[in-house]
């Protein structure tokens, strides 16, 4: 109805385009990440729904060393526990002709002719076992394509030293390894590592398992799930007899506990970055329209003496801030939709899924516009709110100066008499403009506190990477026998070629006990002196293995509430399975994964056992002709279990982290620089148009430009560090909160700082502000003062 | 000669206006400025009032309080019986709107719309607004309809200024020294206007004016001094715009 005044708010827009494009870009940034983070988490946690509920997961696994099927089958009597369905898996060590060191795997019996069960495969390539040899196997489809290998095709594998052969049938994923990892593997890694289905009647025949299996995996029923980890513990002590090595609840299951891991972190950030976002555009915003509405105090007034009402007149300059709430969600919700898809197919190559599409969330799309546009209509609604409260007869006189008032820092006479005139003038209009200041410090700080977030983010991987597979574990590559061997099997080792170091390693599984806390894991048992296993400390020091006693790593002794001097009680899986008791010595920093270490002297006598060694860890020479001799060895060394290749594995691990790395520090960089660069605009902007006479004046006294710009640099740059600075502590704790937010039993991140962190982040803090004086600056430059001299306003 | 059969005939009985002991106080501060001190006014309905007095006397302060844009500190305005003084936000703003047209001593244009736009924006939430391009031509302004203020002079200005009062049809005009601006030609013409308006259409009208020549053109005069009424005088014989000697 209201048109001409419709024609006044855009024209207006129109010439303060600038400064509404920079705070509209403040919300964009938001909205984009408000959409994108929250549609990859829908798509993510949908598809993860959909793909459980296809492939039938289990709620729990059991691993024994071997039991009866018939005994196995009794766990059905126990009340809670619901479907279940019995397997047969051995790690396996893969044989490629065209791939010169032997790869590791995981075979999984599947019933010969296709059934229903849990964890079941959903066939990429080829079909389902056939009845015309028994030696078929099926791939995951991950490895098959990494090593480009079809359904007709036959493959090697080492099966209870037995070199096998094994005819394709098909390719396969499962929900049960969504996020495949290897052993001590932190990323998937197709090229070293696949999982092999074999037929069940096979696998009985190969390991000797007739009627016999060694993993059970169940569900619940639903009646009892709230109770799901007392079912789990009774399901245990019914197979204690078979020597139960591990019972994980799907929560702890290791593919889950990645996959949720990640939707959880994501449905976190996806509501704190994006607020940060919009409270800083809502206070910028403020800041805008309160100087707006103060210029135009005299149409306010106009226009009311007209006979507009306050509701008219407010929703006026409300649209201004919706104009900018409306291109900031629109913009965020394109952005936002295309950066999902840009997630989206990032997580398309960590977590395998049949179906992991990127879907246009209306919802989503619908809560980002709206949220942006409360933000904007909030961030203007004070300014607007002010200037109604005036009668329009008060309205259309000029207004009374502002209170001069004595200056807080006045009263420091000593700080206040140091500084030279140019910093006093700068001090007090900072501190005069008490909300515009605010907005300053506040977005200079959440811009800081992203950055220092960000920054450690990439200090704690960089961290994690150095302690964990440079200083802990340093060995190339690892040998797991298939039964407890004896000193020679170490000396056998020590002869392969291209081995330059060996060292046993004595892992004992077995139940970790403190009180009523307990815990299913290992003790690796170590030489004193062993260099390719080094535990060390939070300060990074070495820890010596002590005589007597267990080096606890860190998450395993807040699981189980244990430190130093308290003594553990251990009952191993297999053996006699006698209860030991053993006191923790040490604790030792680690990041990943949970262990104890102990003497592997002492480890033996503990059990009461004469020395054994279950694996062995090497140090190889370089050279690759020396390698391929060792990697063609161990392709035929028998009673072997599993091979890891260390090696392959850290640099994996180092290339995709560092990868991400690259692009996470370039889009976080980005969006603080928007952050910063649009508050100092917009306040220094602001800042000049009020003071247009004052500029101007100075410019007729004959002060150059540059000085004029000082004194507005001075003023940014006081708001700009001092937010900066704020802002160092609140990224700290940002960064431990995400830390917090994103820890699990497999990994957690350090929190960690360093000087580089602190430096960057002032340093660009300090670029922004510049860029931003840039514009500031050119304002000064092209302005007319003769013009503004006689402006009256 | 405003007392011929052309004109409905004057109701007399009640007057449209009706200040009563009339008091504004201005707080600054400490300090507080008595602007307007017990003013007893009738503004009678259908006529042509001026008021004269020196600058800073209180001249707008009073046309703010009868315009509904301020409120007194002390007394009462009834216009039409209605009391003003009382009256909600609201209803203020109804009355502005509805019942009367404002020609501000500075204008008061919105910078960034045009001359026609100005006017515009006042016709549009009018009950019964006459057309702007028709009060563009009034005023003599038709080929400046496009421009914006910061491209008319100070006397085109202000001649938007009264074709945007005159373009909401009110019953009251109050006229904050429409002329001061004008030159003495344009000057007549718009007073000229403001007659016509009086006379033919029976609009009241409250016109500011420091030059006592042109109250000449008026019924009554009220002579302001210091926020009093120092004299209130009956003019039976109004004088035509065009021989106002300027
Ligand atoms: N809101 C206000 N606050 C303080 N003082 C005010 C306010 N409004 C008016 N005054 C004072 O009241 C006095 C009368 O002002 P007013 O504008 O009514 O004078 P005027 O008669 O219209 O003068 P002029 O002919 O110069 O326009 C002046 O001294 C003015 O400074
Ligand atoms: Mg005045």
């Amino acid at each position: 109805m209201v048109k001409a005044l419709n024609l006044k708010l855009l024209r207006e827009v129109n010439q303060a385009k600038g400064l509404l494009l920079a705070i509209t870009s403040i919300i964009a940034v938001g909205v984009t990440c408000f959409v994108a983070m929250q549609s990859a988490y829908h798509n993510l946690n949908d598809a993860k729904i959909r793909y459980y509920r296809q492939c039938r997961m289990a709620d729990f696994w059991i691993d024994v060393k071997k039991a009866p099927v018939t005994e196995l089958e009794l766990l059905r009597s126990v009340s809670g526990v619901g479907e279940l369905h019995t397997r047969i898996t051995f790690p396996a060590t893969v044989d490629l002709e065209n791939v010169p060191e032997p790869l590791n795997g995981q075979t999984i019996s599947l019933p010969d002719d296709p059934t229903l069960v849990l964890n079941d495969i959903i066939l990429r390539q080829g079909g389902y076992f056939t009845r015309t040899r028994s030696n078929e196997v099926i791939l995951n489809d991950a490895f098959a394509r990494a090593h480009r290998i079809y359904p007709g095709q036959w493959i090697h594998l080492l099966l209870n030293d037995r070199r096998q052969e094994l005819f394709v049938v098909g390719t396969a994923i499962s929900s049960e390894f969504t996020y495949l990892l290897g052993p001590g593997a932190l990323v998937p890694d197709p090229q070293n590592y696949g999982v092999f289905y074999l037929k069940r009647s096979f696998a009985e025949d190969v390991f000797d398992f007739q009627g016999a299996a060694n993993q059970v995996i169940g569900r619940f029923t639903p009646e009892l799930a709230g109770e799901s980890e007392a079912t789990l513990r009774r399901a245990e002590s019914m197979l204690d007899t078979y020597g139960v090595f591990s019972a994980t609840p799907l929560r702890l299951q290791a593919s889950n506990q990645f996959l949720e891991n990640e939707i959880n972190g994501l449905g976190a950030i996806a509501t704190v970055v994006p607020t940060i976002f919009l409270a800083v555009a809502a206070l910028v915003l403020n800041v805008l329209i309160t100087r707006l509405a103060r210029q135009q105090r005299i149409v306010i007034g106009t226009l009311k003496a007209l006979g507009y009402g306050n509701a008219q007149v407010f929703l006026h300059f409300v649209k201004f801030g919706l104009s900018v709430g409306v291109a900031g969600g629109c913009a965020g919700a394109v952005l936002g939709y295309a950066a999902a898809s840009g997630m989206t197919e990032v997580y398309r190559n960590f977590f395998e899924f049949p179906d992991l599409r990127s879907e246009l969330h209306w919802s989503i799309l619908t809560i980002g516009l709206v949220v942006s546009l409360i933000c904007a209509v909030v961030g203007s609604l004070h300014g607007a709110w002010s200037m109604l409260q005036l009668q329009p007869a008060e309205a259309m006189r000029p207004e009374p100066p502002t209170h001069g008032g004595a200056v807080f820092l006045e009263r420091l006479t000593w700080l206040w008499r140091n500084l030279s005139a140019s910093w006093r003038l700068a001090l007090r209009s900072v501190l005069r403009h008490r909300i515009r200041s605010i907005a300053a410090v506040f977005a200079a700080m959440m811009g800081a506190g992203l950055l220092v977030t960000g920054f450690m983010m990439v200090e704690a991987q960089n961290y994690f990477l150095n302690f964990q597979f440079y200083r802990t574990m340093r060995s190339d590559i690892d040998l797991t026998f298939k039964n407890e061997q004896g000193r020679d099997a170490l000396d056998e080792v020590r002869r392969l070629p291209g081995v330059d170091h060996a060292e046993p390693q004595l892992a004992v599984a077995g139940t970790f006990e403190n009180g009523a806390r307990r815990r299913k894991d290992a003790i690796v048992g170590l030489l004193p002196d062993a260099r390719l296993t080094m535990p060390h400390d939070s300060q990074g020091r070495r820890i010596p293995l002590p005589d007597t006693g267990l080096v606890v790593t860190r998450r395993m002794a807040e699981i189980l509430r244990v430190q130093p001097g308290d003594v553990l009680r251990f009952t191993p899986v297999k053996g006699e399975r006698r209860t030991v008791e053993a006191s923790v010595a040490v604790i030792a920093d680690s990041y990943m994964g949970l262990t104890a270490y102990a003497d592997i002297h002492y480890l033996s006598r503990l059990l009461g056992e004469e020395l054994a060694i279950t694996g062995a860890q090497l140090q190889t020479r370089q050279e690759p002709s020396q390698l391929a001799r060792l990697h063609h060895e161990l392709k035929h060394l028998p009673g072997v279990e599993s091979i890891s290749n260390r090696r392959d594995l850290v640099a994996n691990i180092t290339k995709t982290i560092l990868q991400n790395q690259f692009v996470f520090i370039g889009v976080l960089v980005v969006f603080a620089g928007v952050i910063f660069f649009g508050s100092i605009v917009n306040s220094s902007l602001v800042n000049l148009a009020e003071r247009q006479r004052e500029v101007a004046t100075f410019r007729a006294l004959g002060y150059s430009q540059w000085s004029i710009g000082a004194m507005f640099l001075r003023e940014s740059f006081v708001t700009n560090m001092l937010g900066a600075l704020l802002g160092l502590p609140m990224g700290y704790g940002l960064m431990w909160l995400t830390a917090k937010a994103y820890e699990n039993d497999l990994v957690r991140l350090p929190v960690i700082s360093a000087a580089w962190v602190w430096w960057s982040t002032l340093a660009l803090a300090t670029l922004f502000a510049l860029a931003a004086h840039g514009v500031v600056q050119w304002r000064i430059n092209t302005m007319n003062y003769l013009e503004a001299l006689k402006v009256k306003e | 000669m405003r007392n011929d059969s052309t004109q409905p005939p004057k109701t007399n009985h009640q007057p449209l206006l009706r200040l009563s002991g009339v008091g504004r106080t201005f707080v600054m501060g400490e300090v507080s400025v008595v602007v307007l001190k017990n003013i007893t006014l009738d503004i009678r309905r259908g006529e042509f009032l001026a008021m004269v007095g020196p600058s800073g006397s209180g001249k707008t302060t009073i046309l703010n309080i009868v315009g509904g844009m301020d409120r007194p500190s002390s007394g009462s305005v009834l216009y039409d019986g209605q009391d003003l003084t009382t009256a909600s936000n609201r209803e203020l703003t109804r009355y502005r709107r509805d019942e009367v047209g404002f020609v501000f001593q500075f204008y008061n244009l919105v910078p960034n719309l045009t001359a026609r736009e100005n006017i515009l924006i006042s016709t549009e939430i009018a009950r019964d607004p006459r057309d702007a391009d028709e009060m563009l031509r009034l005023v003599g302004l038709e080929d400046r309809a496009e421009h914006f203020p910061s491209q008319l002079s100070g006397g085109e200005q202000q001649r938007v200024s009264i074709a945007r009062a005159i373009a909401k049809n009110p019953q009251l005009l109050l006229c904050d020294e429409p002329t001061g601006a004008l030159d003495f030609e344009t000057g007549k013409r718009v007073l000229r206007l403001l007659v016509d308006l009086n006379r033919d259409l029976g609009k009241t009208v409250v016109v500011i004016t420091h030059n006592a020549a042109l109250a000449a053109v008026a019924d009554r005069i009220v002579h302001l001094r210091s926020g009093e009424i120092s004299e209130l005088t009956e003019n039976p014989h109004p004088i035509a715009p065009e021989e106002v000697v300027w």
